[in-house]
């Protein structure tokens, strides 16, 4: 009788044996090796906000990019799952449960304060860390939701800078502005901005002659621009998204109306290089107080030049978001483990300061960062220089304008 | 009511509410779950517009003023009032027929039809919105937040599959609703005033009323779906709650689902988003593919199948021959469908 083919003989049973003890006794850190992180890109890439969407997206992208070409975490590679918030907060949900069915670890991004606040909530059902990139509604970071994370700053503490910051430059310069004109649009963040600031610029000195409201969208500013000249203040501060701030420089610019100053507060075009790029006159001067990178920092420097090679413009959403996935990447090396719980205990904990934002080390108090704090910048011959704080100002406020 | 009709009548909403009900037993997957029930939302608020423009013949393009008015109740009964979740969930409704009875009889005393009167009911939710947003109470621009507290007596459940029900419940509730006022006096005078108004009026049927009734009765259904809005996203703003998003899909749900019929509004829904959710699964990364898909998809729809799904459906059963049009009983309960609204604007 011929041996069988099928029999298996003592050598092969041996290597078998001791193929399989090594896989079994490996590290389940080794066997996992292969396998991605997956990670929740959450963005309004299409509707009403696709623009900020499509930039929070860049600097998410390019911040996985430069992980993965350093061997990524721990050797395990981050891999994005893209969502598109549809500029809504049901579309943010929506994304949300579909990345909780992918398995993500975590969710970064968001943008608008209404979808950072559904997206987040509906990822705290799964314990999922959520880290917001823009949204500044302090109600995000209020409602005790331990999931939910900002490393930037929120609201409140953005007026309170820009107030401070006013105050400061306006002393600088010998007290020149003392009557403000406050133009905003009647949303989130503009009928907001607009209140505090009618309360509290009194107490500082100034006289607010009038508060202007516009609707978003704008398509026609030529009666607020009139308004302003009539009013004629020391300085007008405008709260406003991209289209409508622009149209009101130029409506300014062609109807030669120059205050002392514009200084904005969280607007949507003043710290723009579309807008400086192609309104370079209407622009020159304006001053903002707004999210921005450290431009003392290597890094940040290199990220917008590549950002610039690629041929896109550079927005506030690019470092925020960039700094925000470094950030999780951080925490889940530091955790060592996918584990959501793991992961979130890592950010409460952070003292992250591989960022390009110049916030220091990461320091979370119920979820916000609080060394997170806006810049003062200013359209300086058709560059944005950053006037304020001082500790890494690239340039010195031109102020008064006139 | 006899055996018959209700067997005729009433048997299909039973079994078609019997079969979606089992959905979440079978489904496990929350995005899903969660589709459907912001498809449900929407159903409910077409649902209501449906009893107005469908059965009615009154087309409104502001019926945001109702859903933000429910949305809005339940949400600020709840957390500046301390109001049970439940509570202010029923206020809402009542507040939505209140909106509703307003709105009709300052338009339709003004003898507003057609166009007209869509514009008014624009107007309406419009300026509801810009309230909304300036007043302190609603939390102004930065919008109002229901705090997140897990437990069935907030009105807030652990699980998808328990808002589903609800909101399917609700639904069929309307369903029924529907059903029976096709068959009831206040359906043939709703039917008749769309029709012809003036010849309605010379049978004896007290228009206004009808039309107040039905406009009460719209948004009080359309408020329902504003309050489920707020009790499962927990917030709103007045863009959310008084926007125009909800007026255009309150009436593209009935015009792709069939007009004045007691399924349309639902069937509009489900095919409207479900082919909103399919076109994303068919395309790559390119942002806003899926919309065009969807854009494009919806006009070939529009422009093939004028009457609806529901009327795609009707003409499919006369063709197969199983079912005369006569003794089918989808078409022998449901009105015909809707006249087109320029057939409506007769000067006032």
């Amino acid at each position: 009788m011929s041996k069988s083919t099928f029999s298996i003989t003592r050598r092969t049973l041996l290597q078998g044996a001791a193929a399989t003890t090594a896989l079994v006794a490996a590290p389940a850190y080794l066997r996992a090796q292969s396998a991605p992180i997956k990670v929740g890109i959450l963005q309004p890439v299409t509707g009403a906000l696709a623009f900020d969407g499509q930039q929070g997206r860049i600097g998410a992208e390019l911040a996985i990019e430069m992980i993965n070409g350093a061997g990524g975490i721990d050797g395990q590679m981050i891999e994005p799952v893209f969502g598109d918030a549809r500029s809504t907060p049901e579309g943010g949900t929506a994304e949300v449960e579909k990345m909780q069915a992918e398995g993500v670890v975590a969710i970064v991004g968001g943008f608008a304060s209404p979808i950072c606040l559904a997206s987040s909530q509906a990822a705290s059902r799964y314990d999922l860390p959520y880290l917001v990139d823009v949204g500044v509604s302090d109600q995000i970071v209020s409602r005790g939701l331990t999931n939910t994370f900002r490393f930037g700053p929120g609201f409140g503490k953005v007026t309170q800078q820009a107030l401070e910051n006013l105050v400061k430059i306006n002393e600088a310069a010998g007290n020149p502005a003392k009557t403000v004109v406050l133009v905003h649009e009647d949303g989130l963040f503009g009928s907001g901005l607009a209140q505090l600031l009618q309360n509290e610029l009194p107490k500082r000195g100034f006289e607010v002659l009038q508060t202007l409201a516009h609707p978003t969208p704008a398509r026609d500013m030529s009666n607020i621009a009139l308004q302003i000249r009539a009013a004629n203040p020391d300085l007008v501060i405008p709260s406003s998204y991209y289209g409508e701030f622009v149209l009101l420089a130029r409506t300014m610019q062609q109807q030669r109306i120059q205050p002392k100053g514009i200084y904005a507060v969280l607007n949507g075009a003043a710290s723009n290089f579309r807008f400086v790029q192609e309104f370079p006159d209407a622009a020159e001067n304006v001053m903002d107080c707004n999210h921005w990178h450290d431009p003392r920092k290597e890094e940040s420097q290199a990220l917008l030049e590549r950002v610039r090679a690629d041929g896109n413009v550079w927005t506030y959403n690019i470092p925020l978001n960039y700094s925000n996935v470094k950030l999780l990447a951080d925490a889940i090396a530091r955790a060592g483990s996918t584990e959501r719980t793991a992961i979130r205990d890592a950010l409460a904990a952070s003292t992250f300061e591989d960022h390009v934002m110049p916030y220091g080390p990461t320091q979370f108090v119920d979820g916000q960062n609080q060394g997170a704090a806006p810049v003062n910048t200013q359209v300086q011959g058709g560059d944005i220089k950053v006037i304020f704080p001082e500790d890494f100002a690239d340039a010195e406020a031109v102020f008064p304008v006139t | 009511m006899s055996a018959r009709d209700l067997s005729t009548g009433f048997l299909p909403i039973v079994l078609v509410v019997a079969l979606l009900a089992l959905v979440p037993l079978f489904v496990t997957s929350n995005t899903i779950l969660n589709f459907l029930v912001f498809t449900l939302i929407i159903a409910l608020a077409a649902q209501g517009w449906n009893l107005l423009a469908g059965y009615g013949g009154q087309f409104s393009f502001g019926h945001a003023a109702f859903f933000g008015t429910g949305a809005y109740a339940a949400a600020i009964l709840q957390v500046n009032l301390g109001v049970n979740a439940y509570v202010a969930f029923l206020v809402g409704i009542g507040l939505g027929a209140l909106v509703g009875f307003v709105i009709g009889y300052l338009s339709f005393r003004s003898g507003l039809k057609g166009s007209y009167f869509a514009l008014v009911t624009l107007a309406f939710a419009e300026v509801l919105r810009i309230l909304a947003n300036s007043a302190g109470f609603t939390g102004g621009a930065a919008g109002i937040l229901i705090p997140l507290d897990v437990s069935a007596w907030n009105f807030q459940f652990e699980s998808r599959g328990a808002y589903y029900w609800v909101a399917l419940a609700l639904v069929a509730a309307v369903l029924v609703l529907n059903r029976a006022i096709e068959r009831a006096r206040f359906g043939a005078q709703l039917v008749a005033v769309r029709e012809n108004e003036a010849a309605a009026r010379a049978l004896g049927v007290d228009a206004l009323s009808v039309k107040l009734k039905a406009i009460a009765l719209s948004g009080a259904i359309t408020a329902a779906a504003g309050g489920l809005y707020a009790q499962y996203f927990l917030y709103l703003d007045a863009l959310i709650a008084y926007g125009p998003w909800i007026s255009i899909e309150a009436l593209l749900a009935p015009i792709v689902g069939g007009l004045g019929t007691v399924f349309g509004p639902l069937v509009g829904a489900l095919a409207l988003h479900g082919l909103s959710e399919a076109s994303k699964l068919f395309v790559g990364e390119i942002p806003g593919i899926d919309l065009v898909i969807f854009g494009a998809v919806l006009i070939l729809v529009v422009a093939f199948a004028p009457d609806g799904v529901m009327g795609v459906i009707g003409r499919v059963r006369r063709r197969l021959g199983g079912v005369s049009a006569k003794t089918s009983p989808a078409s022998a309960a449901a009105p015909a469908p809707a006249p087109a609204p320029t057939r409506e604007e007769t000067p006032a």
